[in-house]
């Protein structure tokens, strides 16, 4: 048996340690450290005696007092932002230690896969970004602080709705299924990567809503750092998982020193960023005229059914956080509370979190410790019918933009009251009205816990346990009323009760490795073993009301609290277990470092997956890179240049981001009528497997300046090839959708060139400026997408689904062009005698007219302060790519005002008066330039210090979110993503009435005791 | 001490879970394995009912057959109506023929057709009954017939075989041969009845048509028709209609929502149990109605003009005042509300003309003109043409989507019109004359006096419109691909058969691509 051949291996290290013991005689030093700027101590800076396991930290006076074993002469000294230093104390008991803030936080550590390094050390492309410098503001989501802020990294808000999901792309776009969403790991724990929320149902305007954020059970505040690995050599040590790029999260963990309290407390208002422009009520009378309608349906009032279904939300967030503890026993806790009112009636995002975490040592050696973590979490999300895929009848957003401007929501009944106008009969739905009468919400309660107990077998070995639990479960009610003429419950109402639960459960060990070998050749090398297991099972309930006396009565209750008292003959119960998806994976990495001048990383990783067919059971993982750091050649002789290093590094990653059972032929059961049913669910593919990524990149790192600027270059080629789909298998075969999941031929490139510069350009003590900016520059392509036969292999996707729209898909991934390039109709404007549209070969050829895939991304931030006051700016922009505006081409296009509904302006002010049997079809008309500059946030704070002997930090603030875009998108938000798969292969880049974005002005206050 | 001990945990923990294999489980859903551990029936029976249910797609929805036979045909089509329908031009391209390998509806029901095949071959491996194969074997033969007459090729699998492999291809006439042979083999072990579930009667019919058009099978573009074959045709008709059915009282009762009961032509359907479990049926009514009719449609689908002239005035088979199933569509000008709806259209609760537009006072009248275009242009392009449908609406169950009316494969009048075009074809047009006019009688319209092809054509035209023969009947009479008043160019051969979709070209090496595409 391989494996256990393999643990010996492994494990044989440990067995020759068990004689090892030391012997030590120690000696005390004492001592005070302070900052090299302003002389200021340097409270709870780590003092350790170089390769001990014990150490201590500077008290608030910055003085410590430590007892060195005989034979130790070094002392390193450490701090959060300062650099590291090691301090000779050969025949001295008192040193005094100034340290020397890390502008260029090259002393900075990351955190790698299974383990951290110091940055200078690092071979390959790893983004870090701290706490300090997170996107200032109200997130929900983790991912959302590091918008903008990583050269490489896209991280696109698939919509305004709080708590919902990103996009997030590393090194540009290579998935053909799944979610390309890259691996989180969250203090070691790597997650499902789904949210416990339960789907929605279809109440006729589409079932699918906008995903929500797998990572809403993260409070922002309780994040330290977050660290992206880019490229393969980083990343290959998470194997099959890591094609798209890993994100590690770090949670805050408590410091040596006093115990501290932090406050922080903000309040908001959110309000619509920007609204698509469609007709008021004049202009709509106007285009009565205009196109020769009759004035029917100037119904003489003056309405905005898009400012009525939209509302300022209230935002406020409370965080507080106690840490501390000394060397042997440090913890922090936290609690937070979020209230975010979305912008839209009826939505928003309720959250409560907690974390506790608590590092321990034990035994009087100090070798044996404890890292705990826990996270326990609670949200609420309230949902509007805001839907992807809405057909004839569209969705509250749309709905909005159709609604006739002359006519009013509601009106005034005899006794005062409101009464909501229901057109009835047709397709013309209140907005408002659909509003009051439809409740979406999801509850969604998750815990993430670890424990993590270690060992130090000498001061260079050390056995690392971890366990972990995520588990999540997430109940959805939603119910309509039936007095809205939504065609399917109208005169009955419906309501829906799912349920999901997500479990994750992880087993780790590793051995950990490091150790001067030779003279000045350090090895830094982990080993081990990870058992994962994943599940996710649900179930679901739904009902329609009685057609008489008319749905499920008035009680005032949500129909959800009784939903048996609906229709006996018209009801669905479903419940479902996924097969089951188990990892076992060896791994092991080796780190040399020679004179801090040449460094090597070899990574390997082996996974075996329950999810890969009978004949592919494993899949391997290698990568390697290499590290030169120039300046320290005797030969380097540039005086400006602080340090320069070349990186280089080539690695092999893979994804499994399939369902499980993929790989088998599986039967299903279904209800039907008396008899049940048994129908095949799945094509058997026992040669199944994981999609393979290589990836090379070459990279430089430099400071120059005293270290006052800091730049990294990458360049990177990345190839997926076996590419995992979902393909038709040979007919005949397993009825209805059922697909056979297979390696596809073809190969996607994703090459380009990103950089980073950070500049310290004024660093006084009253004034200091900094700035950052990166760049990535990117080329996608496919090739090689071909049949056995050697055929082109077309995979359509992007589908619309408005009116006239069925089936009809705007994106193809096929050979020569990029990934989910648009491929339609070339639109060549308007016949100014027909109205009509002219297409070229009058629209029955498709052609490739547009990359929906940023060609350019671009970041900049910067941070002023004079004195106590400070502006933090961030922007973020995407630029050369194409978006399909399918909110114009299926909604309010020119035929809504022949029905008596609105259409864009746009529309109207085309110069050509547009037929309104201009059929309604895809073309190029709708695709837009997706070019945008964000202001993602600004901050302007003003930082009071100390208040008297009991409030210190104190810092009060204003932030602005989404403050501005420079586009000419016409649609919400160029920052869009409506979800438009085609059995589950994604789409790129198509707005269809998705929840607005919104702007959020915050003021807040932070403090500690 | 301390640190052995550590290191045993660790190892033993870790020999633990090393132990573990990495076996998928299924949890909620069966491995072949556990489908057949119930051994010969209980589970097969489910199985069967899957297959059942998974015929409901292609034939019922208004993406299917439907589709593909009809809207292909002079007798339907699906104007695109400016917002309306265009649907990337699927519609368009059936009824102008000029779909391609990449045609969504073509390539979906290739391969829902083929589902069925695939399903029915897999029950054949779980130990089923002699009636439970029989049963399979039928609907297998059944959707075979209908690929084999769409696209000439049968790719099969069987039972058992691994997914991997590109499935072999029965062409052209070894196809029939295999359908054939099938149904012969089958009949004995079919049930009678009831007429839900394969039976014999059905089984007969099914053999019938195979060898009505082997001589059109055979040659598309110049069909023949061996006499013997036509003998066999006359003389299956003739033991299917010792089966004892009737004409219904009223045409549509065949197609109502209590068809199950009062349809007495049927020979075989497929079951829908009302507001229980049903296919798409409902499709068909609102894929034409407008928006303001009751029960509120999608304004779709109509006839030609040339197609709706063919009936004459009083031939009920054109449409009737059908009464409804529920008490609240009393129908008082006793309009026609099933069959051909032309010219303005009335409200079946108060009387009153419908209005088109917003439906509100002011808005045009309900009023669909035998004119159509292909692509309308005009301002009345939402009531451009006849609309048609002959299931009755289910007042019952509108509102939960699942409609009584079961749908109907195989007729009475189907099986008589067959006989009559074999005695036709084999110079006994005198002898067709009577069944012919057998069926005229019951439906209002006077005698024939004398058949011809043409005369045959057109009455098979009237009866069995939308019941999904259109297309062949038109290519076995030779005129498929004749101009006609949507299509004035004669159409490419090619579109005798529909191509093999891309993708399924790609999939399987086995699969050529028809001649032409």
């Amino acid at each position: 048996m391989l494996s256990k051949r393999l643990l010996y291996v492994i494990f044989m290290p440990v067995f020759l340690l068990l004689s090892i013991s030391l012997l030590a005689q120690d000696r005390v030093v004492t001592g005070k450290v302070t900052d090299s700027k302003d002389g200021t101590p340097v409270v709870g800076a780590s003092v350790q005696p170089k390769g001990s396991t014990t150490g201590t930290s500077t008290s608030t006076d910055g003085s410590f007092r430590i007892s060195v074993p005989s034979g130790i002469n070094t002392l390193v000294v450490s701090s959060a932002e300062f650099e590291r230093q090691e301090i000779n104390i050969t025949d001295k008991t008192t040193i005094d230690v100034s340290l020397v803030a890390s502008t260029a936080g090259l002393s900075e550590v990351v955190v790698i896969g299974y383990g951290t390094a110091r940055k200078k050390d690092l071979t390959g492309s790893v983004g870090s970004v701290s706490e300090k410098d997170f996107n200032k503001g109200t997130y929900t989501s983790a991912d959302q602080l590091i918008q903008g802020k990583v050269a490489g990294v896209q991280i696109t808000n698939n919509s305004g709705q709080p708590g919902g999901a990103t996009s997030v792309k590393i090194r540009g776009n290579s998935a053909i299924t799944g979610s390309g969403q890259p691996l989180y790991v969250v203090d070691g724990v790597p997650l499902d990567g789904r949210s416990p929320r339960p789907g929605a149902q279809d109440f006729g305007f589409g079932g699918s809503n906008p995903a929500s954020n797998p990572l809403n059970f993260l409070n922002p505040s309780d994040i330290a750092s977050v660290d992206v690995l880019k490229d393969a050599s980083a990343t290959a040590i998470y194997g099959s998982r890591a094609a798209y790029g890993v994100v590690l999260i770090t949670t805050k963990k408590g410091k040596t020193g006093q115990t501290k309290i932090d406050f922080g407390a903000s309040v908001g208002f959110s309000s619509v960023m920007r609204k698509i422009d469609i007709l008021d009520a004049g202009q709509f009378r106007q285009a009565l005229t205009y196109y020769g309608l009759s004035n029917t349906n100037d119904k003489g009032g003056n309405s905005d059914a898009f400012d009525e279904i939209t509302q300022t939300g209230l935002v406020q967030n409370y965080n507080v956080g106690i840490s501390g503890g000394n060397e042997n026993a440090k913890y922090r806790f936290s609690l937070g509370a979020l209230d975010q009112e979305g912008i839209v009636r009826k939505t928003g995002i309720k959250k409560y979190t907690a974390d506790f975490s608590g590092q321990f040592k034990f035994l009087e050696s100090k070798k044996l410790g404890l890292d705990l973590n826990i996270i326990p979490t609670h949200y609420t999300e309230d949902l509007a019918p805001i839907s992807n895929n809405g057909g004839a009848e569209g969705s509250m957003i749309g709905q909005a933009l159709q609604w006739n401007p002359t006519l009013p929501l509601k009106v005034k009944r005899a006794n005062g009251a409101d009464s909501l106008v229901n057109v009835g009969g047709t397709s013309i739905i209140n907005p408002l009205g659909l509003s009051e009468a439809f409740n979406d919400q999801a509850k969604v309660t998750t815990i993430l816990a670890s424990i993590s107990p270690y060992y130090k077998f000498t001061s260079w070995l050390e056995y690392r346990f971890l366990y972990s639990i995520n588990y999540g479960t997430g109940t959805r009610r939603a119910s309509i009323a039936p007095d809205i003429n939504v065609a399917a419950f109208q005169g009955k109402g419906g309501a829906q009760i799912g349920q999901n639960e997500l479990s994750t459960q992880q087993f780790t060990h590793t051995l950990n490795f490091n150790k001067e070998i030779a003279n000045n050749l350090n090895l830094t090398a982990v080993a081990g073993f990870e058992y994962l297991n994943y599940s996710n099972k649900g179930f679901s309930l739904n009902a329609q009301g009685n057609t008489i006396p008319g749905g499920f009565g008035n009680f005032g209750l949500d129909y959800t609290n009784y939903i048996q008292y609906g229709n006996t003959t018209n009801r669905g119960i479903n419940s479902f277990v996924d097969p089951s998806y188990e990892l076992k994976s060896y791994f092991a990495r080796a780190a040399f470092n020679y004179q801090d001048k040449y460094l090597v990383t070899g990574t390997f990783r082996a996974d075996g997956s329950t999810k890969f067919g009978k004949n592919n059971k494993y899949g391997y993982f290698p990568s390697f890179a290499l590290a030169w750091v120039l300046t320290k050649e005797d030969f380097f002789q540039i005086d400006f240049v602080n340090s320069l290093k070349i990186r280089g590094g080539w690695g092999k990653t893979g994804n499994q981001e399939f369902p499980s059972g993929a790989a088998q032929a599986r039967y299903g059961l279904n209800g039907s009528g008396t008899t049940g049913s048994i129908t095949q669910l799945n094509n058997e593919n026992l040669d199944l497997k994981w999609q393979a990524d290589r990836q090379f990149n070459i990279g430089l790192d430099i400071t120059v300046l005293k270290n006052k600027i800091s730049a990294t270059v990458d360049y990177f080629n990345k190839r997926t090839t076996d590419l995992l789909f979902p393909s038709a298998p040979p007919q005949p075969a397993a009825p209805g959708a059922p697909i056979k999941w297979i390696n596809l031929p073809g190969k996607i490139d994703n090459k380009g060139v990103e950089a980073s510069v950070n500049a310290a350009i004024i660093n006084q003590k009253d004034m200091s400026w900094d700035f950052g900016v990166n760049a990535t520059f990117l080329k996608n392509n496919v090739s090689e997408l071909l049949t056995p036969a050697g055929a082109d292999i077309i995979i359509p996707t992007g589908t619309l689904s408005g009116q006239g729209s069925t089936g009809a898909t705007v994106q193809q991934i096929r050979n020569g062009i990029p990934i989910n390039g648009f491929v339609t109709r070339e639109f060549l404007g308007f016949d100014k005698a027909t109205g009509q549209a002219n297409y070229t070969e009058d629209g029955n050829v498709f052609y490739y007219l547009g990359n929906p895939n940023p060609t350019t991304l671009l970041g900049l931030s910067t941070t002023f302060r004079y004195q106590k006051l400070t502006l933090t700016v961030n922007m973020n922009g995407a630029f050369g790519h194409k978006i399909y505006n399918e909110t114009l081409n299926n909604i309010i296009n020119v035929g809504s005002i022949k029905r008596g509904r609105n259409i864009a302006l746009s529309v109207y002010e085309n110069p050509v008066k547009e037929s309104f049997a201009n059929r309604v079809t895809n073309s190029s008309r709708f695709l837009e330039k997706g070019n945008y500059l964000k202001m993602t946030n600004a901050t302007f704070s003003y930082n009071i210090g100390t208040l008297g002997k009991t409030f210190s930090g104190v810092n009060l603030y204003v932030t602005g979110q989404n403050l501005f875009v420079i586009t000419k998108f016409s649609g919400f938000d160029p920052e869009v993503n409506v979800d438009k798969n085609v059995n589950g292969v994604p789409s790129v880049g198509i707005e269809y009435a998705p929840y607005p974005s919104a702007r959020t002005i915050t003021l807040g206050v932070n403090f500690s005791l | 001490m301390t640190q052995k001990l550590i290191s045993i945990i660790i190892l033993f923990s870790i020999l633990l879970l090393s132990c573990t294999k990495l076996d998928e489980k299924l949890r909620g859903n069966l491995t072949a394995e556990q489908v057949g551990a119930g051994g010969g029936g209980g589970n097969v029976d489910a199985l069967l009912k899957g297959v059942y249910n998974n015929m409901r797609g292609p034939f019922q929805g208004n993406e299917g057959v439907y589709a593909l036979w009809e809207v292909t045909t002079d007798a339907l089509l699906v104007p695109t109506r400016g917002p309306d329908w265009d649907d990337n031009g699927v519609f368009t391209q059936l009824h102008g023929l000029t779909f391609t390998g990449e045609h969504l509806f073509n390539r979906n029901l290739f391969n829902d057709l083929n589902g069925v095949v695939f399903a029915a071959t897999e029950i054949l491996r779980f130990n089923p009954t002699a009636q439970q194969a029989a049963e399979a074997r039928f609907l297998r033969a059944m959707v075979s017939f209908m690929l084999y007459d769409g696209w000439d090729q049968l790719p099969y699998r069987e039972p058992g075989a691994s997914a991997l492999e590109a499935p072999k291809v029965r062409l052209g006439a070894e196809a029939l041969e295999y359908i054939m042979s099938e149904l012969i083999a089958i009949i004995p072990d079919l049930p009678v009845g009831p007429n839900t579930k394969a039976n014999k009667n059905a089984a007969k019919v099914l053999l019938m048509k195979c060898y009505l058009n082997k001589g059109t099978f055979a040659n598309r573009a110049a069909p023949t028709f061996d006499a013997a074959d036509m003998q066999k045709v006359i003389t299956l008709a003739d033991e299917v209609l010792a089966g004892g059915y009737t004409f219904s009282a009223n045409y549509f009762d065949n197609f109502a929502p209590a068809n199950t009961s009062i349809g007495k032509e049927n020979i075989w359907v497929a079951e829908n149990i009302g507001g229980v479990e049903s296919g798409g049926i409902r499709s068909r009514y609102h894929s034409t109605l407008h928006y303001n009719q009751p029960p509120g449609g999608w304004n779709g689908f109509s006839t030609t003009t040339d197609f709706y002239n063919k009936f004459e005035p009083n031939d009920v088979r054109k449409g009737v005042a059908y009464p409804a199933n529920d008490g609240d569509h009393p129908n008082p000008g006793n309009r026609v509300n099933v069959g051909f709806l032309a010219g303005q259209q009335y409200s079946l609760v108060t009387g009153e003309p419908l209005l088109s537009g917003d439906g509100k006072p002011g808005a045009p009248p309900l009023n669909y003109t035998p004119e159509v275009a292909l692509i309308e242009t005009g301002d009345n392009l939402e009531v451009t043409g006849v609309r048609v449908y002959k299931y009755a609406v289910d007042w019952q169950n509108e509102g939960t989507d699942l409609s009584d009316n079961d749908f109907v494969y195989f007729r009475l009048a189907d099986v008589m019109l067959m006989k009559a075009e074999a005695l036709v074809r084999t110079n006994a047009a005198a002898a067709a004359l009577p069944i012919v006019n057998a069926i005229r009688a019951n439906r209002g319209v006077t005698p024939l006096a004398s058949v011809t092809l043409d005369n045959l054509l057109d009455e098979r035209g009237r009866e069995l419109y939308m019941e999904g023969w259109r297309r062949q009947d038109l290519i076995r009479f030779g005129k498929f691909l004749g101009p006609r008043q949507l299509k004035p160019q004669e159409s490419d051969p090619k579109y005798l058969l529909f191509p093999i979709s891309n993708q399924q070209i790609a999939a399987n090496p086995n699969l050529v691509q028809n001649p032409g595409y």
